[in-house]
């Protein structure tokens, strides 16, 4: 339940606010005069105290706000530096190593938002700097001391995806001592890794290094494997998340001891997945001989038995120990976790969408997953590698690099990461097998980045591996001989070239799971526009998901070797070991304040709210809040027409200072950007730290969410005259809150109409949904504004303070 | 695993199933379609003769595609249908 805002002490006595303008080296002070900043900052109300440092998030910088707030009694701090994003937290608890609620700190982004963006205009960045800091003091002289409600951590982890990833989180989480839920979708865990058929640059075997792991996860006493299982449900927050994992039915009991009796008298045949269908499987089987756990499954959509009616008992006849079930039932298993681990992995591109490589119609066309199978002693041709038309041993091979990478018509712009070193690899195989085979490898750049790589691309040179470079603009077949002709331009000699070949192997890119939207959705995360989840912070925090308590491990989070995936695996393990030893986590301080009453209990609150943490007591009449469920998006205070509820932290007073800060003067001229912390204000952050240049129009109100952002905000902005307003958030689909912004669409659109029915210029809301990895369509749209910003009249300008002017009402 | 299927698998050709021989004792069925209705790979449809009760019997229409599953003389109340393996294994 959330108290009423009359039972918390207000800071007594008089409001001393301390401003640290930061020149961050020449980061910040090359395009900003921060000695002006500062002697500008003196100036404003409240401030007792105003200096200009080269590092203020140094030790040296911190002990100076540390002995300010002791000696100068400040109350307040705002630090105009970097993004909040970066050193909130490091500011935050120098104040409270000074006795100084941490609520009572307040950041000014001056580098990103700023002088990153406006490198050439330095007058135009410290006039904007100033600005920054005039918005960040009017709301720090309204912020409050808050507490932290803290939430006991359950000592259990899930960890979602049996690849080499998951697999190595789960063992290093086992290892310390907490208990795993280990889930995968498919039969067996060993992912991808199980099915390549050596790993680069050691040339191990890839099932052989990777089997002992599968058995020590399917025999560790503290991980529970659930295979041929999908999590259904997460709900809850970081330390007490409640998860629902549909478990199928495997048909087979754990009586089985894969002795693979059954599969002998099964009749039905069907193309084996793991072996990307070169090798039949029966309706009975197993995916591979290493499967853990090594019980056979029943592939119901083979299976003759359906619905109840044993057409078929062969498999039960020859079964010994009377392994097989019929009866099994899907089973949904709920689990308590602390944290979560995604280790989803990545699929792999389908070239067949690229018609000029003819991949599906060319007999002799493959693609490297194909051609791990065919290597591997384990698969479909027992080790040789063979080509599909008439099953004979290639003389001339070409590989075909970056297909489904780097480019555009696949639609796939990033570097797969893999399939460089993959391919040299594969060459080296063959070159061991069958050494006369000529093999030309097509590429646009070999990347050979990492330790022992560039020693494996020599050792293929060396060993006659023909590299040329420019990628094929088609292969065509031979109808005779099925060969391929390779026609395309060598970039480095200039020259066409028109290469023949037994078979073409197509070195395929990686890409997002088809299905990690579901992830993202139960789990309330962000991708960036590859596909792919986001991290936290790119540098920083690297394996920790924007979700609190949720951890990437693996290609989930972008495509990488099985090092890599191991590396960030046992990252990810010990960040949410962290947690878990901790034991305890404080929820941040931004739940909601209800004023009962100013409440009409009319539930348009509950209705708003994403996490169901607002319900109607209808019997009390009253709203109550469950404060722990809430996910602290604040749309429920933008959407209460009575003021009856507000959001700690992000107040409409505090929101409306910082309006009226920036409107103060030269509105006319001005931008009020309202974005939300998890992608929007990230993007802007993003466009800073690429440089990329944009007018400097803009002033940016961080909001936890765009929810938060209400009408009465935008209409408050313009009744001060301002240029124009703009209003963004994540993708639709995205939201941090899971649909929050679906509210400040709606809000956005009812403002639209009200502006249309007033004649008033439209144009000038604008509405953005940008991710964190769009910085540049961010820096796009402020240069979009400007023009808009130029066009606005002062006629239309006063129209709207008029149309407005209620807005301003309460003053 | 989500990747779509190109090739044909290189070892179909081991994985022949056993050839079935489908015996039918016409005069004995009495045209309840139990076995037709519940032949898992649909290889018996009613045929259009009429036998000594009076009824149509099921006819075969594509033996190859039987597996010898044997449901059918399980579910035949008149033990009129049954299926045995074909003797000859090297070929048609």
């Amino acid at each position: 339940m959330s108290e009423s805002k009359e039972s918390k002490p207000r800071q007594d006595g008089q409001i001393r606010i301390g401003v640290y303008v930061c020149h961050c080296g020449l980061n910040i002070a090359g395009s900003v005069d921060c000695g002006e900043v500062a002697k500008f900052a003196a100036t404003l109300p409240n401030v007792v105290l105003a200096q200009d440092n080269r590092y203020t998030c140094s030790d040296q910088g911190q002990a100076g706000i540390k002995k300010d707030i002791q000696e100068q009694k400040l109350n307040r701090v705002v630090v105009a530096s970097c993004s909040p994003r970066l050193h909130e937290p490091t500011f935050r608890k120098a104040c409270e190593d000074a006795g100084l609620n941490k609520y009572l700190f307040e950041m000014a982004n001056i580098r990103e938002h700023c002088s990153w963006v406006h490198l050439y205009d330095k007058e135009a960045a410290t006039e904007k700097a100033k600005d920054l800091v005039k918005m960040a003091v009017a709301k720090v002289a309204l912020l409050e001391p808050e507490d932290e409600v803290s939430v006991p951590i359950t000592r259990k982890a899930l960890v979602i995806g049996g690849g080499v990833a998951g697999i190595q989180a789960a063992l290093d989480l086992a290892d310390t001592g907490y208990k795993v839920y280990l889930v995968e979708k498919e039969p067996s865990i060993g992912g991808m890794m199980a099915r390549i058929d050596k790993t680069f640059p050691t040339m191990d075997c890839s099932i052989c290094i990777l089997a002992p792991k599968m058995s020590d996860a399917g025999h560790h006493p503290n991980i529970e494997l659930l295979t041929n299982s999908e999590v259904a449900e997460v709900k809850g927050y970081i330390g007490n998340f409640h998860v629902k994992v549909l478990r199928k039915p495997r048909y087979v009991t754990k009586d089985c001891s894969a002795c693979g009796e059954c599969v002998k008298v099964c009749p039905i045949v069907a193309p084996n997945e793991f072996d990307v269908g070169l090798a039949v499987r029966h309706g009975v089987y197993t995916p591979f001989a290493q499967a853990v756990p090594s019980t056979y499954i029943i592939d119901m959509s083979l299976c003759l038995n359906k619905e109840g009616v044993i057409v078929c008992d062969k498999c039960t006849k020859a079964c010994e120990r009377q392994a097989i079930s019929f009866e099994m039932k899907p089973v949904t298993e709920e689990l308590e976790v602390g944290t979560i681990i995604v280790a989803t992995g990545a699929d792999v591109f389908d070239p067949s969408v690229l018609p000029n490589y003819g991949y599906g119609k060319i007999a002799n066309v493959i693609t490297t997953l194909e051609f791990e199978r065919l290597i591997n002693a384990g698969g479909p041709s027992g080790g040789h590698l063979i080509r599909p038309s008439d099953k004979q041993i290639p003389k001339r091979v070409a590989f075909v690099q970056c297909v489904g990478s780097r480019s555009a018509r696949s639609g796939r712009l990033y570097c797969s990461n893999v399939c460089c070193m993959n391919t040299i690899k594969d060459s080296l195989l063959i070159k061991e097998h069958w050494p006369d085979t000529e093999i030309y490898v097509f590429y646009v750049d070999i990347r050979a980045y990492g330790k022992g790589f560039e020693d494996l691309y020599k050792r293929a040179r060396n060993a006659g591996v023909v590299f040329i470079r420019g990628l094929p603009a088609e292969i065509v077949e031979d109808k005779k001989t099925h060969n391929v002709w390779l026609i395309g331009e060598n970039t480095l000699r200039k020259e066409v070239y028109r290469i023949s070949a037994d078979m073409a192997i197509l070195s395929i890119g990686l890409e997002a799971r088809k299905d990690s939207e579901t992830i993202q959705r139960l789990l309330t995360l962000s991708r960036n526009q590859d596909g792919f989840f986001l991290e936290a912070h790119p540098k920083l925090r690297p394996v920790d998901a924007a979700t609190a308590g949720v951890f990437f491990a693996g290609c989930a989070e972008s495509p990488k070797d099985i090092k890599d995936s191991v590396t960030q695996a046992s990252a990810a393990a010990a960040r949410a070991g962290i947690l878990m030893a901790k034991g305890q986590v404080t929820v941040e301080a931004i739940t909601p304040t209800l004023f009962p009453e100013k409440c009409k209990v009319c539930g348009l609150c509950v209705k708003v709210c994403p996490y169901n943490a607002i319900s109607l007591n209808k019997d009390l009449k009253r709203v109550e809040i469950i404060e722990a469920a809430c996910g602290g998006c604040g749309t429920c205070a933008a959407e209460c027409n009575f003021g009856a509820l507000t959001q700690k932290h992000f107040t409409d007073e505090q929101i409306m200072a910082q309006i009226d800060a920036i409107t103060e003067n030269e509105a006319e001229k001005k931008i009020v950007a309202f974005c939300c912390n998890w992608c929007s204000y990230a993007g802007a952050d993003f466009a800073g730290v690429s440089r990329m240049q944009y007018p400097p129009n803009a002033r940016i109100i961080r909001t936890m969410c765009s929810g938060r952002v209400a009408q009465k905000f935008v209409e408050r902005a313009f009744a001060r005259g301002v240029a124009s307003v703009l209003v963004s958030g994540c993708h639709l689909g995205d939201c941090h809150y899971i649909n929050a912004n679906y509210q400040t669409q709606k809000r956005v659109e009812r403002l639209w109409k009200k502006m249309e029915q007033n004649g008033l210029d439209k144009q000038r809301l604008q509405l953005l949904w940008a991710s964190a990895a769009e910085g540049e369509k961010f820096a796009s749209k402020m240069r979009e504004m400007k023009t808009i910003v130029e066009n606005v009249k002062p006629e239309e300008i006063e129209k709207g303070k008029k149309v407005f002017a209620t807005a301003l009402e309460g003053d | 695993m989500p990747e779509r299927i190109r090739h044909a698998p290189l070892d179909l050709e081991q994985f022949k199933p056993a050839k079935a021989e489908i015996h039918l004792i016409k005069d004995e069925c009495k045209g309840c379609g139990y076995c037709i209705e519940f032949c898992p790979k649909k290889v018996l449809e009613e045929s259009d003769e009429i036998n000594a009760r009076g009824v149509h019997p099921p006819k075969v229409v594509d033996e190859d595609k039987c597996i010898i599953c044997s449901f059918c003389s399980a579910v035949c109340p008149d033990f009129a249908i049954f299926v045995v393996e074909k003797k000859n294994k090297e070929g048609k």
